[in-house]
């Protein structure tokens, strides 16, 4: 009875961008596994340990760089004592990025964070969570060619609270703007 | 009834919502990898699994032929009732024709059809009825699915009964009810009366029993689908007959009553004029007025009656095959389940109001509808969204006319001509998410879930939603002096995080009066504590925004500033060099020894002073640390944990040198006392505090000095209602590992730490209890000074400083007392656990066992286990 999937879906799955990435993994493993012997490959897909099972720490994303430590201890909180707060920031200002782990002392604050907490709205922007495996240093920064997160390189919609326009797009405007001036410059002397 | 498209919010809204804010706007969606902040999956308002869901198209991938029958039945099951605009008989006969017409295409599907029944009846309780009538027609022409039913019903309902689920018990027989017409002899009334004779050997037993009353609860809430689903004048004798019996233990106000009354009034005037009923009492005294009108009911679905049109199909029914229940025995000791059970009170937000918007407290109605609201809110905690959606149609499951249209504006309630309900099915559907989140001692779930179950329903439906939250906020607001003061303190807590969801709008003018009330005045001190946990959860600028003038007053400019100031930064404030050193000393992150000197220096200075030299030096660091981890929680964190011996040094000193940790904390926070409570949880993890510590500073110290201000402030109680939680916490927690462990050895080790922490939670209790008494009854010594020098302001003031020490009395008061039926519970438990350990061979219920669905962990909030921070153990240095 309680194996059955239930008539309603949880909230406290881990989402598809975590599934996805895993998935593509365990496909690399058993690619490897078909060359050697095919019979395990059975065995070897319902192995492997679900790392998320005891998992305690969320990663919180889509927040405004603004959004202080405190803030998050203030709502997250309410899901369970918080065992540790992970600021993102930024590879290269160390200034926050838009994101944080958020660790708790059990799985279950986790689990209920999740279900009452993600999708809700923190400093106004409704944020995202995710559960993690569990934070390792050099997690922290972000991962874009800028040193923020990858999302705000390209993103073309203006978010005043990560930093406006995707800082690729932001630069490759800039470079635009120059090259014109430059353009104005020259015209300007040859007028002269 | 669909006002509006009810498909509308959920999903689709929900999708769009992502789309604008993280999905949308990629210049290059070749680079997949981009995506993944905002690769958001689409879980959110989905329900069932995908097909179960009529919203949004769904993408067929190879053809368009129909999907296999049992995808259909499923994904109809899953469904019923949730349509509006399909009458439920043609539904019903629908999905019971598919079910038989394909009855032997498939085993798989028979038995799949008899899981799902038993699965929704638990999931999704609010459609058990609907259910039921398929099960029923499809007895005319299948009746050997009911058998199929029967069967299994009848184990899980014993194994449930053998784990004290009772929720499911109750569920079970809910469904059992509804089936009554077909059921053989007596049907279930054989099994409410065997689980009556062992409510009364409870009872019996047993003044505190809380069992009993649960049991009692369960039969009186079964006995009216009985009723609907077989209205014959056998069951109506046999239902008086069972009411009879029950009316002496419901009548009773339960055990325990007294102290999770929502509302603590000032005077037994007040009180008089509003009782708390209990749910049995109330229940009892329903269904006895239902009787003598001959169980009409109204408000119940009778989905299994066709409409005279179908009379063929009326008369198959009646002239189906019965089957017999197969018997179900009632254990003699039947344990409380994994959720201790406290009566409960019936509580809304809605009572009073010169138009019934909810049911009034004469009817049937508010008991069953509550009732069947309530267990899918708790049961459906994993998926808020879903739960928000059963919330705003529920008038899609019970009787047609039960409810006033949706969305009608409370005022035009006024205009319906009398017959017609004016039930706002709002209003129902919130105050049944309230009356969770003011349950004492503690609802099921964590109480975020309510909150953010509101949040929901007030983002699918808005229009309908938003104005029944604002009398609801109204109603709280109006009764904040007479709620009790942990209901207060929830309801600031829901009402600030709430506004953090809707833009922080509120209509802030309307109490714009009570902002020149004294500090101690209840609802000042509600706006005051609302208005900081907004900050906290935002900032103060923001805040300011959206209060009208008036309010400005009440955010100081410090709490504008980015951090506080140092107070050791001026020059000519005593130790100000010396704090500026050890200031200058703990950003080098110098060593200790160049720290000890200037230490050294400061107890010279203070001594010279007449000062406690262990005071002021602890005063000056422990400043000293806060300003240098100023920047935020983990720069304090860092800065504590670099100086933790010498905290801990600090701390063990002497009571002062402790008191004054906290003061330091206090002070320099005193702007931000979020912060403040957060840096105290942290030094009570680290043990450089002990919570006896932070009580004593709170109700002795601090409140002495402020004669008693400190008990109007919710920062206060947030941090010793927090500490008192945390040890609790613990309590349980070591608790919990004791029975756990079986090893004799083992078992002594942890009796001994189990004992211990049962000690410092009992002292910690014993010394609130002291200050509290002296407040509560003006025996304080700051409060006898005051009336020494009386005039007339300050009797008045005293009246309320001891209103508060009353009011905060009870709220410990009560949680120690549930802290001592949870120890003696577990003692229980615990006896049994190794009586039945010893009588070995013991039954193996298969595969019913207790997953990890029902868990809740109430109660035990925060305080986790091991861990690199350590918890609050009882070390104190001095006796």
């Amino acid at each position: 009875m309680r194996g059955q999937r239930p008539t309603v879906d949880r909230l406290d799955k881990p989402s598809a961008y975590y599934n996805n990435r895993n998935k593509r993994r365990r496909r690399d493993d058993r690619d490897d596994r078909d060359r050697d012997d095919d019979t395990n490959m059975k065995d070897g897909e319902q192995q492997p340990e679900d790392p998320l099972k005891d998992a305690t720490t969320l990663y919180v994303g889509n927040l405004s760089f603004y959004t202080t430590e405190e803030q998050v201890y203030e709502l997250f909180s309410k899901c369970g004592e918080i065992k540790r707060l992970v600021m993102g920031l930024d590879r290269f200002n160390k200034t926050p990025c838009g994101f944080c782990f958020v660790e708790y002392y059990t799985n279950q604050d986790a689990l209920d964070c999740m279900k009452y907490i993600g999708g809700t709205k923190l400093d106004e922007r409704i944020i995202r969570t995710d559960l993690d495996p569990g934070f390792e240093e050099g997690r922290q920064y972000g991962r874009g060619k800028s040193g923020g997160q990858v999302r705000d390189e390209y993103r073309e919609d203006y978010d005043e609270g990560r930093g406006g326009l995707g800082r690729a797009i932001q630069v490759e405007r800039l470079r635009d703007a120059e090259r014109r001036d430059r353009a104005d410059d020259h015209e300007f002397g040859r007028l002269r | 009834m669909a006002d509006y498209d009810r498909r509308q919010g959920g999903d689709r809204g929900d999708r769009g919502d992502r789309g604008d804010r993280e999905g949308g706007g990629y210049s290059n969606p070749r680079k997949r990898r981009y995506r993944d902040d905002d690769e958001n999956d689409r879980r959110g308002g989905g329900r069932g699994h995908g097909y179960s869901h009529s919203g949004p198209p769904q993408r067929r991938r190879f053809n368009d032929a129909p999907p296999p029958p049992h995808v259909r039945i499923r994904k109809q099951l899953l469904a019923i009732a949730e349509n509006p605009m399909r009458p439920w008989h043609e539904e019903v006969s629908s999905i019971a024709n598919l079910f038989t017409d394909t009855w032997d295409s498939d085993e798989l599907l028979r038995v799949n059809f008899v899981d799902l029944v038993l699965q929704l009846a638990i999931e999704q309780p609010l459609k058990t009825p609907f259910l039921a009538a398929v099960v029923l027609v499809a007895n005319t022409n299948k009746p050997e699915v009911v058998d199929m039913l029967l069967t299994k019903v009848a184990g899980l309902l014993q194994t449930s009964i053998g784990q004290g689920e009772w929720r499911e018990v109750k569920l079970y027989l809910k469904l059992l009810a509804c089936l009554q017409s077909c059921l053989e002899g007596d049907g279930v009334f054989p099994i409410l009366e065997d689980l009556f004779s062992r409510a009364v050997d409870l009872q019996t037993a047993s003044s505190e029993d809380t069992i009993g009353t649960e049991l009692v609860k369960i039969i009186l809430l079964t006995l009216p689908y009985i009723m609907s689903a077989a209205p014959v004048e056998q069951w109506q004798q046999r239902a008086a007959e069972l009411m009879d019996k029950t009316e002496i233990i419901a009548s009773e106000p339960p055990a325990l009553q007294a102290l999770i009354e929502p509302y603590h009034d000032e005077s037994s005037e007040e009180k008089a004029a509003n009782p708390t009923m209990s749910l049995i009492g109330l229940l009892q005294s329903q269904l006895q007025a239902e009787a003598q009108n001959g169980w009409a009911l109204s408000c119940l679905p009778r989905p299994w009656v066709f409409p005279d049109s179908d009379a063929e199909q009326q008369s198959k029914l009646n002239d189906a095959p019965k089957h017999a229940l197969p018997s179900i025995t009632i254990p003699q000791a039947v344990i409380a389940g994994p959720r201790p059970l406290f009566p409960e009170v019936y509580f809304s937000v809605y009572s009073g109001q010169d138009v019934e918007s909810v049911p009034s407290t004469a009817s049937a109605a508010s008991s069953l509808v509550r009732d069947a609201l309530l267990d899918s809110i708790n049961i459906l905690d994993f998926n808020r969204n879903v739960t928000a959606r059963y919330l705003i149609e529920v008038d899609c499951y019970f009787a047609p006319r039960t409810f006033a249209a949706r969305a009608t504006p409370f005022d035009r309630l006024r205009d319906i001509e009398p017959p017609k309900s004016t039930w706002k099915p709002e209003d129902v559907a919130v105050d049944a998410v309230f009356s969770q989140v003011f349950q004492l001692p503690s609802p099921e779930h964590k109480l975020v879930y309510y909150h953010s179950v509101l949040t929901e329903a007030c983002k699918l439906a808005p229009a309908a939603i938003a104005p029944s939250l604002g009398r609801a906020i109204r109603f709280l607001y109006r009764n904040v002096h007479r709620l009790d003061l942990e209901l207060v303190n929830r309801f600031m807590d829901w009402f600030s995080h709430h506004l953090s969801n809707f833009g922080f709008t509120w209509k802030w003018t309307e109490w714009v009066d009570d902002v020149s009330l004294p500090d101690l005045h209840p609802r000042k001190a509600f706006i005051m504590g609302a208005i900081d946990k907004e900050i906290r959860l935002s900032f103060a600028q923001r805040i300011k925004n959206t209060l009208p003038e008036p309010y400005q007053v009440l955010i100081s400019p410090e709490k504008e500033k980015e951090m506080p100031d140092f107070k050791f930064a001026k020059d000519g404030v005593p130790f100000s060099t010396e704090g500026k050193e050890i200031a200058t000393l703990l950003k080098r992150k110098a060593p200790d020894e160049q720290i000890q000197p200037v230490i050294e220096r400061i107890h010279a200075l203070a001594i010279d002073h007449n000062l406690d030299p262990l005071v002021t030096s602890t005063d000056v660091f422990v400043t000293a640390v806060l300003h240098v981890g100023s920047k935020s929680l983990s720069h304090v964190l860092a800065a504590i944990e670099r100086n933790k011996d010498r905290l801990t040094e600090a701390g063990a000193a002497s009571d002062v040198a402790r008191a004054q940790i906290i003061s330091a904390v206090m002070a320099y926070w005193d702007a931000n006392p979020g912060v403040a409570i957060c840096i105290i949880e942290k030094l009570l993890n680290y043990r450089i505090l002990v919570p006896s510590a932070v009580i004593n500073w709170a109700l002795v110290n601090h409140a002495g000095a402020a004669r008693g201000d400190a008990l109007a402030k919710a920062h206060i109680y947030e941090l010793v209602f927090n500490t008192v939680v945390k040890v609790t916490g613990r309590v349980r927690q070591v608790v919990h590992k004791t029975m756990l462990k079986p090893q004799p050895d083992a078992v002594t080790v942890d009796a001994e730490t189990r004992d211990l922490e049962v000690k410092v939670m009992r002292d910690l209790f014993k010394a609130m209890e002291d200050a509290l008494v002296s407040w509560a009854t003006g025996s304080k010594d700051e409060m006898m000074e005051m009336s020494d020098k009386d005039d007339g302001s300050n009797s008045e003031r005293e009246q309320m400083v001891r209103r508060w020490g009353e009011r905060w009395l009870r709220v410990f008061r009560r949680r120690a007392a549930i802290e001592e039926a949870f120890l003696l519970d577990s003692k229980k438990k615990k006896r049994a656990s190794e009586a039945s350990f010893f009588a070995a061979t013991t039954t193996s219920n298969g595969n019913t066992a207790n997953g990890s669905g029902g868990e809740s962990n109430n109660g035990v909030e925060g305080g986790g286990d091991g861990g690199d921070i350590m918890v609050v153990t009882g070390q104190e240095e001095d006796a």
